[in-house]
């Protein structure tokens, strides 16, 4: 059936559908990924991204439909027959072993043996081949724990590689990185393609999708909407295929008229992390912390909050020093913070929403003894309200909830301890259009009411959209003061890639 | 009927017949093996004979009690247990004499909750693994008390306060009571106060509750210091109403509780649990232990029956977590 001008299936899923406990996750989609081709799949959070992606790793089993891999249909499909059949998946966590080699850990699981010994020598030429193959400089007897975060992700890639597969998920893969490492990954990818793998792309950033994709696929409620040449499609197409409305993403800006400061720090210190750090905070303002990976940011952010204290400087809050050497300290002094790592630090999966959203200010909801549980759900039933938390059932525990809804819970969490400054890590990260405008939107709301922002992010489109001043770290060092007015993405990159810039 | 049902039914869809399935489960595990017991036996269904089981279990079951909050907080389990139990039935016995039963008593409790306390701080503020943590107390404090009386038995003496420990009230016995009493305090205390919502926080996620400014290490800590507390009124009691006490008094108690959280459904790795299921375990495995008696097998075979209980527990626990992806 297949002419020579049209490309080989590399990939085909048909048909699958896949329901949990009161969730239909997938309904009867199907998806086809050519030999070579870079394929995109975009969704909002709780579109069925992971869930089909899990489904072609194996790790879950479709209620119904059929997958197909170079043109043979599987039939008992487990986590080990996918890898047989080379598909392999990148995702956002590494799986790698800090303390062995880079060679041991591209090996890992399959090491090259001489009877019943590891045969070192082979490891190494196969890593080193499949390093080369991929265009890094990475020597395959360094100790994988002594790499940066984007060379131990190409590591990664590499130990896929190495088993050669026919198709490659990369699930979120440059979340974690700078723009300097999103290149190199590019680079990598389109290497990979052009030696006819099959990619599935997965990524909130509709951008790289442009640059990276060949054809899109847009998910909407476990359903295939449509798949697309990306050449012929723009982001605002795709956001609003995905969010099956016209969206409008601007942030609402208010104007409003700064006010006292909030906070300020002055030369603020943690060796090796930062040094001499100097910022402020004015009432009704949102600050931007920009910067690389590993500028120091989230080291600023944490500090801040109590969780590694600050070994010079000083923290006034509201006018009054404050020391801050525990986040129950920063709590009581006004000071909030929604980490980076939501999974780790953010959420306690198994307790519900209501539980999750009361925890830092349990103790002001009880008598002597006992928590009002009356009036601990009315709070909590109003403000799940009013952040538009999806399903609105504050009893479920918040394990079963999308990315985005976990993220409003984590910050109204916050929001209900009434803070004065409210710190936020990454708080757009890995969740959805919708739900990203409406966590823009409380964070509009919480400056609006007198609060102090001081946010940071990766994603400069939206410390440009958000903030009303932007401070630069490189290299632990504040290397630049940007007032909305100046603030382009120029100026930021420039500041944080320690080139100097007009403060 | 409908306008009250319907509404409560589409605000709350935690109700749905799993949830419904697991809050049953322990009132039913119950009401089988009575069932069972009163077709194997006529003795069993007697106010006698159940009065007795449960008098038989209340001292362990104030362990068992403590025991949830350890699990409950991501403690894993407290294997200093009997080493308390120990200490408090030793100190008790052994002060009796020159300080007067009531403030012996005392005194035992004091010791146990002080064993409790280094639990608490080695496994909260300098969190070493519970697990090496409690076999190391453990096994210095049993030492500790085999030196004081050589190996040997402590006798009590006659006193007022081991009569009452032995007495009944409107027919129930005071162990009973304790039992309740405690139970009752306990239960509202994780269910219902800041304290609780601590210790499920931080068994869910320490560091998510250590960021959400909740007293991690002093949550965890009490956990520990609770349960040597109520190891040592245990071990108080049984002195006091046995008129005797050894070293190896509570050997194997540890398990027992451990028995008796882990079929009342508390997650062995931590989060989620209830001192009312804790109470159900508790009769579960007084019930198990009896039917095991009554039903003429040898006594012997009752290690074997609940250790294959608990790792069937754990093992449903950890299946269903790993399903859920929480594991």
């Amino acid at each position: 059936m297949t002419t020579d001008s049209t490309p080989a299936v590399a990939l085909r899923m048909t048909g699958i559908t896949k329901s949990f406990p009161g969730v239909m996750a997938l309904q009867d989609v199907d998806l086809e990924i050519n030999e070579g081709e870079v394929h995109a799949i975009v969704g909002e959070n709780g579109a069925g991204k992971s869930t089909l992606m899990k489904i072609l790793a194996g790790f879950y089993q479709p209620d119904k439909g059929q997958i197909e891999v170079g043109g043979r249909k599987a039939t008992h499909w487990t986590p080990r027959e996918a890898r047989s059949r080379g598909i392999g998946m990148i995702y956002q966590e590494l799986n790698l072993v800090p303390d062995l080699s880079v060679s041991e850990n591209i090996s890992l699981g399959a090491m090259p043996k001489r009877g019943p010994f590891v045969d070192y020598r082979a490891m190494n030429a196969k890593a080193e081949a499949v390093l080369r193959e991929l265009d890094t400089d990475i020597d395959p007897g360094t100790r994988l724990g002594d790499l940066s975060i984007s060379q131990q992700q190409l590591v990664e890639i590499a130990k896929v590689v190495a088993r050669q597969p026919n198709v490659v998920v990369f699930d979120e893969p440059t979340s974690s990185l700078g723009d300097k490492e999103t290149r190199v990954l590019f680079d990598v990818i389109t290497k990979m393609r052009d030696r006819g793998i099959a990619i599935i792309y997965i990524s909130h950033r509709l951008q790289e999708v442009m640059e990276i994709g060949d054809r899109v696929t847009v998910l909407r409620d476990g359903r295939h909407i449509e798949t697309r040449d990306v050449a012929g499609i723009t982001p605002d197409e795709m956001v609003s295929l995905m969010v099956g409305r016209d969206l409008n993403e601007m942030f609402p800006k208010f104007d409003l008229e700064l006010g006292e400061q909030v906070l300020s720090i002055e030369g603020a210190s943690r060796a090796g992390q930062f040094d001499n750090v100097t910022l402020d905070v004015r009432k009704h303002e949102i600050v931007g912390l920009a910067g690389l990976v590993g500028s120091g940011r989230t080291e600023v952010a944490r500090a801040l909050f109590g969780l590694d204290p600050l070994e010079e400087g000083t923290i006034t809050l509201a006018g009054a020093t404050v020391k801050i050497r525990s986040p129950r300290q920063a709590v009581a002094a006004g000071i909030a913070l929604v980490p980076e790592d939501r999974k780790g630090q953010g959420i306690i999966p198994g307790l519900s929403v209501r539980e999750n959203f009361t925890l830092p200010v349990i103790t002001r909801l009880t008598n002597a003894m006992l928590i009002f549980l009356g009036k601990e759900r009315k709070i909590v039933t109003e403000l799940a309200d009013r952040l538009k938390v999806n399903p609105p059932q504050v009893e479920r525990p918040l394990n079963v909830f999308s990315g985005g809804n976990q993220q409003k819970v984590v910050l109204g969490k916050w929001l209900l301890s009434e803070p004065k400054l409210l710190i936020l890590d990454e708080p757009t990260r890995g969740v959805d259009v919708g739900a990203k405008a409406d966590i823009h939107h409380i964070i509009g709301e919480f400056a609006q009411d007198g609060g102090g922002v001081l946010m940071i992010s990766s994603e400069l489109p939206e410390l440009l959209a958000v903030c009303d001043r932007i401070f630069v770290l490189h290299e632990g060092v504040i290397a630049g003061e940007i007032s909305r007015a100046d603030a382009t993405e120029e100026s930021v990159m420039r500041a944080a890639t320690g080139q100097e810039v007009a403060a | 009927m409908n306008q009250l049902v319907a509404p409560a039914k589409s605000l709350d869809k935690s109700k749905t017949p799993g949830a419904l399935f697991s809050t049953l489960s322990i009132p039913i595990a119950i009401l089988v093996l009575v069932v069972i017991g009163s077709i194997a036996s006529p003795s069993f269904l007697t106010v006698n004979n159940l009065t007795n089981v449960l008098n038989a279990n209340s001292a362990v079951g104030l362990i068992a009690l403590g025991m949830t909050f350890v699990m409950v907080t991501g403690g894993l389990a407290d294997l200093s247990v009997p080493a308390n139990v120990a200490m408090g039935a030793l100190v008790t016995l052994g002060a009796q004499e020159t300080m007067g039963t009531a403030p012996a008593a005392l005194m035992g409790l004091l010791v146990a909750s002080m064993g409790g306390v280094v639990n608490g701080l080695l496994i909260g503020y300098l969190r070493i693994n519970p697990i090496i943590a409690t076999l190391g107390t453990g096994s210095v404090l049993l030492g500790l008390s085999q030196l004081l009386v050589g190996g040997g038995i402590v006798y009590a003496q006659p006193s007022a306060l081991s009569t009452f420990v032995k007495s009944s009230i409107l027919g129930i016995p005071v162990f009973i009571w304790i039992f309740i009493f405690v139970a009752l305090i306990l239960h509202p205390l994780l269910a219902r106060t800041s304290f609780g919502r601590w210790s499920l926080a931080v068994g869910g996620n320490y560091q998510a509750a250590q960021a959400s400014a909740v007293p991690v290490r002093f949550t965890k800590a009490a956990a520990f210091a609770m349960t040597g507390f109520l190891a040592g009124l245990c071990g108080v009691l049984l002195a006091l109403s046995n008129g005797q006490a050894r070293p190896i008094i509570g050997t194997g108690y540890e398990f027992v509780a451990i028995t008796a959280v882990v079929i009342g459904g508390t997650s062995v790795f931590g989060g989620n649990g209830s001192v009312l299921r804790t109470v159900g375990g508790v009769l579960i495995t007084a019930l198990i232990g009896n039917l095991i008696i009554l039903l003429g097998f040898p006594s012997q075979a009752t290690g074997l029956i609940t250790g294959a209980i608990v790792l069937g527990a754990v093992g449903i626990d950890a299946y269903f977590r790993r399903k859920a992806g929480r594991l």
